[in-house]
C-alpha cells in the first residue's frame, strides 16, 4: 500500500527556518503556534563543539497513537497515509495532544492572526483552525491532492525535505531510505513514522 | 482540516469580480539587498503569500524564511500613511515627536523651501542617507543636479569597505563568491556563504549543501559557532580581529615553508616579478616609465611587457640601473620570512599546529598546476577557495587582513577559475576590467559603483562628508559621515551640514552608539525621513513622508545590479525587474517618486533628467527628454529596452520579472585566464599614496597613524585587542539566516522564529567564561563597554570564543513605532563609538568593531 512520506536530509538543513515560516503561512497560524519547527542542540565541548539542526514535524505514522484515543473520531488516517483532524467533529479535548509521542500536536487557544491593533492577515484560500482546536503537520495535503510539494519542501534553500510516497521498497524515496539507512523517531513505540531522517 | 476550501473554488473565488483579482504578480524581493526574483500572490487587494519564481536563477523558485515572511509588513498597524509634521521641537532618544497629521501639499511645500534655502546658500549642506540600493540611481541624480556629493550616507562602511577593496584589487570586482560546483576545499572566514546570510544567498545555499554532499571539505574561521560554522567539517575559533594574523602565518607556511605556490600564474598574472627599488617603488625603465621585470634568458631588466622578455623571473634581487632591485615578490617572500608562527598562533589564539595543517590543507586541495577542460579549452582547475567578508574585515587593519586572507588564493592562482575563489562578474555584456600604463587591472566604473580603490587618487582636503580626500586608495567611507558631519572645520570642508533627506536606513541603531549618533542627526537643522514605519532614526525627522513598500513600487533596472546580484560563474545572463503588486495604501507613495517631484518643484528636473541619461545607462535611441517628467516606470522601462531589447515586454512581465537575455560566455563565466591585466602581490599604490597622505595629515593637524600605508600586508591590532584591565571580553557580532538587520526584527512571523530559537534574543556567553564569572544560562546581565552599555539575557553554550560575548543580529529596538521588536535582544552597535582616528582603517576606511566591554549580573533571571 503506497503512502506518503518525507525524508529529511540532515547533512542539507541549516536551520535558516524558511521552512517555519512557509508553513505558517500556509496555514494562517496564529502566533505560537508552528506545524513545523527546527530544533537546535549543541554536543560536544568547546572547541571541539557543534550545534545540530533538527526539523520535525507530524510523522503520519502508520500506526498514529492519535487516532484511537479521539473519542469523536476527528482524527483519522486517509487511506493514502496522511493524518488529519476534522474540526467540525473535533471538541478540543486534548486527548491527542497527550496521545502524541512525538509532541506535535499544538492546542489554539486564539486564532487570530494580526498585529497587535492591526487587521487580520489571512490567505483566503486556504484553511484556518479556529481558536478551541488541535492542530498539526498535514502534509500539506490540499497542496499534495493538486498534485505540488508541501510548502516546506517547495521553499527550502537547500532540498533537505524530500516529499514522495513510500510503497514497501518500490518508489524512488524507498530507494534513498534503504540506500542511506534513514532512522525514523522512537521506533520503539511501534508507530510507525513516515518521517524519515538521513 | 474539513474545513479547507479548495484552492480553485475557495472564497476568494466566490464573485467574478474576486476571481478576477487573484494573480500571482512576479517581482523582486527587498527582504535583503539580495534581489531574489519571486512571484507574490494578490487576492483581492491584499497580498497574501510570496513564494520564490522558479524562472529566476537566483532563486529557482526557493525563498529564505526573510522573503516568505515579509508581507506581514505591508499590515503593520504602525505604518505611516499620511505625512507628518513634528511639534515638538526638542529632539533626543524617547522624546515624543508629538506627531500632526498633514497634506502632502504642505509637507512638500515646506520641504521645498527648506531645501532651496540651502540650494541657494550651499548646495553641499544637503545630506541624502539611505539604504535602499535599486534608488540609488535616484538619489545619486538628485543629489547630483542639486549640486551635493553627500548623497550616500548609510552604514555600508561597518559592512564591507574594507573586503570590497580586496575584490575590487585582485578579482576586479565588488564581491566575491566560490565556484562552489568544483570547489573541494572551502574556507569561509567570518563570514556564512551559503548560509542565508551573504551573497546570492538562495542560489549559494543550493551550491554549499550540493558542494558538502559531495565531499567538499568546510572550514569556517570565527569566534561564534555561526550556522555555517554548524555545518562546518571543522570550526575554527578564533580571537576577534586577529584574522591578519592567521592569514600571514598560513601565507608563510605556504610559501616559505611548503614552498607552495602557483609560479605560473604569479608570473604571468601578478606583479610578482615586478623589480622594486630601494625607495619601495617599481623600478621604471627610463625610456617608458614602464616598471621592469628581470629576464633570467638576457640576464638584464626590460619592460614589463617588452615583447623580447624570454623567461620572467619570479624571484631575485639583481643590481639594475646601478641599485639593488628586487622582484616583489621576493620581496613578499623575505617579508612573511619574519612571520612567527608561533607568535601568531598566540595573538589568533588558534594553535600553531593547526594553522600549519589549514595552510598544508588549503594549498593541497588547490592542485597548483591541474587543469580542467572546459568548452574545448584547457583552464587551471585550482578546487580549495576562501571567501571573506566583514567578519573579518571589520577592524582597524580591515584592508591588510583582508589583502592577506585573499593572498592566500592569490599564490594557489585559484583566482577567477574553475573551482576557486571568484569574484563577481567582473566582465560582463557592457563592462570589462581595463589595465594601466603599468599593465595592472583596474576594476570597470560598472562594477566598482563608486571610487575605484586603484588606482589611487591624489589625497586632497575633504570637500565631502565622506571624507573621500583622506582615503585615496579607498573604495566608500560612509561610515565617515557622522564624524564630519560632527565636526567638518576639523578636516578643512568649507560648509556645514544643514538639510537630511533620510529613508530606508535606521541610522540610530545601523552604526554605533545611539547617543553619539543623536548628537550628528542633531547637527542638522532640518530633516526629512520617508518611511513606512517610524523607527528610531525616524523620530529624529521634522517631516515625515509616507513610504510605499517595494511591493508597491517600480525600481529602476535591473534590480539586480551585476556587481553583486548576478550569479557569478557558468549561468546566463539574467535582469530582474520590480514591479508593484499592490497600491500603496492612503497617501504612502514611493520616495523615488517624491524626488521627482522634489527635483521639478526645485527647477532641476532637466538637470536631473540629463544627469539620469548617464547614470542610468539608457542607450541613445531610448534616453528621456531631459525638458519631461518621468515616472521611475518609464526610466526602468527605457533601461530594460537598453539592456534586454526585445526581450523586454509586458507579457513577459506577467509570467516572470526575470529576463535572460544569454548564456554567459567562457571569458565571462571564468574571467582570469583571459585577462592580460596584472593584480597585485605587492601594493605598490601605497608607497606613493601613503607619501602624500602623511603630507596632508601634517597640514590638516590629523593624529591618524598612517603605518598601514605600506606595501606588504602587516597585521595592525585593533585598540581592543591591546587594552587590559577591568573591560575583559570581546564582544563578536554575528548574522541571523531569518533575520536581516535591523529591519526584519518587526516581522510577527520572524519575531516567533526568534524567540524559539536558543540564541537570537540571548547574548552568548562560553560554558567556562560562565563558570568563572559565576554566571548562569538565564541570567540577565549589564554588558559596559567604555563607550555604551547593553542589558541581555546569557546564554551559556560551549559554541563561543571563551573571550567573547557574542550578540547577533541587530536588536534592541526602542521606537514607540517597533512594539514587536521593543527591548527584545540586546544591539551590538550601541556599544562601539562614534569613529575616531583610532576605530578605523585608514586605508579603506573600514570602522573597527573590535570593542572590549565587562559583564555585570543583574538581578533577576529568565530560565
Amino acid at each position: 500500500m503506497s503512502r506518503y512520506a518525507m525524508v529529511i536530509d540532515l547533512s542539507r538543513c541549516n536551520g535558516c527556518n524558511a521552512c517555519v515560516v512557509a508553513c505558517k503561512v500556509e496555514h494562517n497560524l496564529p502566533p505560537g503556534v508552528l506545524l513545523t519547527a527546527i530544533l537546535e542542540k549543541e554536543s560536544g565541548q568547546y572547541p571541539d563543539a557543534n550545534r545540530i539542526f533538527y526539523p520535525v514535524l507530524c510523522n503520519h505514522c502508520d500506526n498514529p497513537p492519535c487516532v484511537p484515543v479521539c473519542p469523536t473520531r476527528a482524527t483519522y488516517r486517509r487511506d493514502d497515509g496522511i493524518v488529519l483532524i476534522d474540526w467540525d467533529r473535533c471538541v478540543g479535548c486534548g486527548a491527542c495532544i497527550l496521545a502524541c509521542p512525538y509532541d506535535q500536536r499544538s492546542y489554539v487557544k486564539d486564532d487570530r492572526t494580526a498585529y497587535p491593533g492591526g487587521s487580520e492577515y489571512r490567505h483566503p484560500a486556504l484553511d484556518k483552525a479556529p481558536a478551541g482546536v488541535p492542530v498539526k503537520c498535514d502534509f500539506c495535503y490540499h497542496r499534495v491532492d493538486a498534485g505540488r510539494e508541501p510548502a516546506c519542501v517547495e521553499t527550502c534553500p537547500t532540498g533537505s525535505r524530500i516529499f514522495g510516497t513510500v510503497a514497501g521498497g518500490e518508489r524512488p524515496l524507498d530507494a534513498l531510505i534503504a540506500r542511506n539507512a534513514a532512522r525514523r523517531l522512537l521506533p520503539e513505540m511501534g508507530t510507525e513514522p513516515n518521517v524519515y531522517y538521513v | 482540516m474539513a474545513r479547507v476550501k479548495d484552492m480553485n473554488t475557495g472564497e476568494s473565488s466566490a464573485t467574478g469580480a474576486a476571481r478576477a483579482d487573484d494573480s500571482w504578480v512576479p517581482t523582486v524581493c527587498l527582504g535583503c539587498y539580495n534581489c531574489c526574483g519571486i512571484k507574490v500572490h494578490r487576492i483581492k487587494g491584499r497580498v497574501v503569500e510570496v513564494a520564490g519564481d522558479p524562472q529566476s536563477p537566483n532563486s529557482e523558485g526557493h525563498i529564505c524564511a526573510k522573503g516568505k515572511a515579509r508581507f506581514l509588513d505591508l499590515y503593520h498597524p504602525g505604518r505611516v500613511l499620511r505625512p507628518l509634521r513634528r511639534r515638538n521641537p526638542q529632539k533626543g532618544i524617547g522624546v515624543d515627536p508629538r506627531w500632526e497629521e498633514i497634506s502632502w501639499d504642505e509637507a512638500l511645500a515646506t520641504v521645498t523651501a527648506k531645501l532651496r534655502a540651502v540650494l541657494d546658500e550651499d548646495p553641499r549642506g544637503l545630506v541624502i542617507a539611505h539604504f535602499d540600493l535599486p534608488g540609488y540611481g535616484i538619489s545619486k541624480a538628485f543629489g547630483t543636479a542639486f549640486g551635493t556629493p553627500n548623497f550616500h550616507w548609510n552604514r555600508a562602511d561597518y559592512c564591507g569597505a574594507a573586503p570590497h577593496v580586496a575584490n575590487l584589487l585582485l578579482n576586479g570586482s565588488f564581491n566575491g563568491e566560490i565556484d562552489l560546483d568544483l570547489c573541494n576545499y572551502v574556507v569561509l572566514w567570518g563570514t556564512q556563504l551559503g548560509h542565508l546570510a551573504e551573497t546570492i544567498p538562495l542560489h549559494s545555499a543550493h551550491k554549499m549543501a550540493d558542494a558538502r554532499a559531495r565531499g567538499a571539505r568546510l572550514v569556517v574561521i570565527d569566534p561564534f559557532c555561526s550556522n555555517a560554522s554548524a555545518k562546518a567539517d571543522e570550526w575554527v575559533p578564533i580571537r576577534p580581529g586577529t584574522d591578519g594574523a592567521l592569514a600571514l602565518a598560513m601565507l608563510r607556511v605556504m610559501l616559505v615553508d611548503l614552498g607552495r605556490y602557483d609560479v605560473e600564474f604569479l608570473k604571468k598574472h601578478t606583479n610578482g616579478p615586478y623589480l622594486i627599488g630601494p625607495a619601495g617603488e617599481y623600478l621604471r625603465d627610463s625610456e617608458s616609465g614602464k616598471p621592469l621585470v628581470w629576464d633570467a634568458a638576457g640576464g638584464h631588466a626590460r619592460a614589463f611587457d617588452a615583447p623580447q622578455v624570454q623567461a620572467i623571473a619570479l624571484e631575485g634581487s639583481y643590481v639594475v640601473q646601478g641599485v639593488q632591485a628586487t622582484t616583489a615578490f621576493q620581496m613578499l617572500m623575505a617579508h612573511l620570512e619574519s612571520v612567527s608562527i608561533e607568535e601568531m598562533a598566540a595573538i589568533t589564539t588558534v594553535p600553531a599546529a593547526s594553522i600549519r595543517r589549514l595552510a598544508e590543507e588549503f594549498s593541497s586541495a588547490a592542485r597548483i598546476g591541474a587543469t580542467v577542460q572546459v568548452d574545448g579549452h584547457a583552464l587551471p582547475y585550482r578546487p580549495a577557495a576562501i571567501h571573506f567578508k566583514r567578519g573579518s574585515g571589520a577592524h582597524r587593519g580591515g584592508f591588510h587582513t583582508m589583502v592577506a586572507i585573499h593572498l592566500l588564493n592569490l599564490m594557489v592562482g585559484n583566482l577567477d577559475v574553475p573551482g576557486g575563489q571568484r569574484g563577481v562578474n567582473p566582465v560582463g555584456p557592457f563592462w570589462e576590467v581595463e589595465k594601466d600604463a603599468d599593465g595592472m587591472l583596474v576594476p570597470s566604473a560598472v562594477i566598482t559603483k563608486y571610487n575605484k580603490p586603484y588606482p589611487p587618487r591624489e589625497p586632497a582636503v575633504p570637500t565631502t562628508f565622506d571624507l573621500q580626500g583622506l582615503f585615496p586608495a579607498g573604495l566608500f567611507t560612509r561610515g565617515m559621515y557622522p564624524w564630519a558631519i560632527a565636526e567638518p572645520g576639523r578636516f578643512g570642508i568649507p560648509y556645514r551640514p544643514r538639510v537630511l533627506l533620510h529613508g530606508r536606513t535606521n541610522l540610530m541603531m545601523n552604526s554605533h552608539s545611539a547617543q553619539a549618533m543623536a548628537e550628528a542627526l542633531g547637527r542638522f537643522e532640518f530633516q526629512v525621513s520617508f518611511a513606512d514605519g517610524i523607527d528610531e532614526t525616524v523620530e529624529f525627522a521634522d517631516i515625515v513622508l509616507p513610504d510605499a513598500h517595494d511591493y508597491e513600487r517600480w525600481d529602476l533596472f535591473p534590480a539586480n545590479d551585476p556587481y553583486a546580484f548576478i550569479t557569478p560563474g557558468p549561468g546566463d545572463w539574467f535582469w530582474l525587474m520590480r514591479q508593484p503588486v499592490v497600491q500603496a495604501p492612503e497617501a504612502a507613495r514611493p520616495w523615488t517618486e517624491v524626488y521627482i517631484e522634489l527635483a521639478a518643484r526645485l527647477g532641476i528636473l532637466e538637470r536631473f533628467n540629463e544627469i539620469g541619461n548617464e547614470t542610468w545607462g539608457i542607450a541613445p535611441e531610448h534616453r528621456l527628454d531631459p525638458a519631461q517628467r518621468h515616472s521611475v516606470r518609464e526610466i526602468a522601462e527605457r533601461q530594460a529596452k537598453t539592456i534586454v531589447g526585445e526581450k523586454f515586454s509586458a507579457e513577459r512581465l506577467r509570467e516572470s520579472a526575470c529576463f535572460i537575455t544569454r548564456a554567459k560566455t567562457l571569458a565571462e563565466a571564468y574571467p582570469r585566464p583571459f585577462l592580460d591585466a596584472r593584480i597585485p602581490v605587492y601594493f605598490e599604490h601605497l608607497v606613493r599614496t601613503g607619501r602624500s597622505m602623511k603630507a596632508l595629515a601634517t597640514r590638516l593637524g590629523l593624529d591618524w597613524d598612517l603605518s598601514p600605508y605600506t606595501p606588504l600586508p602587516r597585521f595592525f591590532a585593533c585598540e581592543a585587542l591591546e587594552e587590559r584591565g577591568e573591560y575583559d571580553l570581546f564582544i563578536v557580532n554575528f548574522k541571523l539566516p531569518f533575520q536581516n538587520h535591523s529591519v526584519s526584527a518587526e516581522n510577527l512571523y520572524i519575531d516567533e522564529i526568534s524567540t524559539a530559537n536558543p540564541y537570537a534574543y540571548r547574548v552568548m556567553l562560553n560554558c567556562r567564561t560562565a563558570e568563572r564569572k559565576g554566571i548562569q544560562d538565564g541570567d540577565r546581565v549589564r554588558i559596559e563597554s567604555r563607550y555604551g552599555s547593553e542589558t541581555g539575557t546569557v546564554r551559556v553554550t560551549e559554541l563561543i570564543h571563551p573571550e567573547c560575548i557574542g550578540i547577533p543580529g541587530m536588536f534592541g529596538h526602542w521606537a514607540a513605532g517597533r512594539p514587536v521588536s521593543a527591548r527584545k535582544g540586546a544591539a551590538f552597535n550601541n556599544l562601539l563609538p562614534a569613529p575616531n582616528s583610532r576605530r578605523i582603517d585608514v586605508i579603506s576606511g573600514q570602522i573597527d568593531s573590535c570593542v572590549r566591554v565587562k559583564l555585570i549580573r543583574l538581578q533577576g533571571a529568565v530560565r
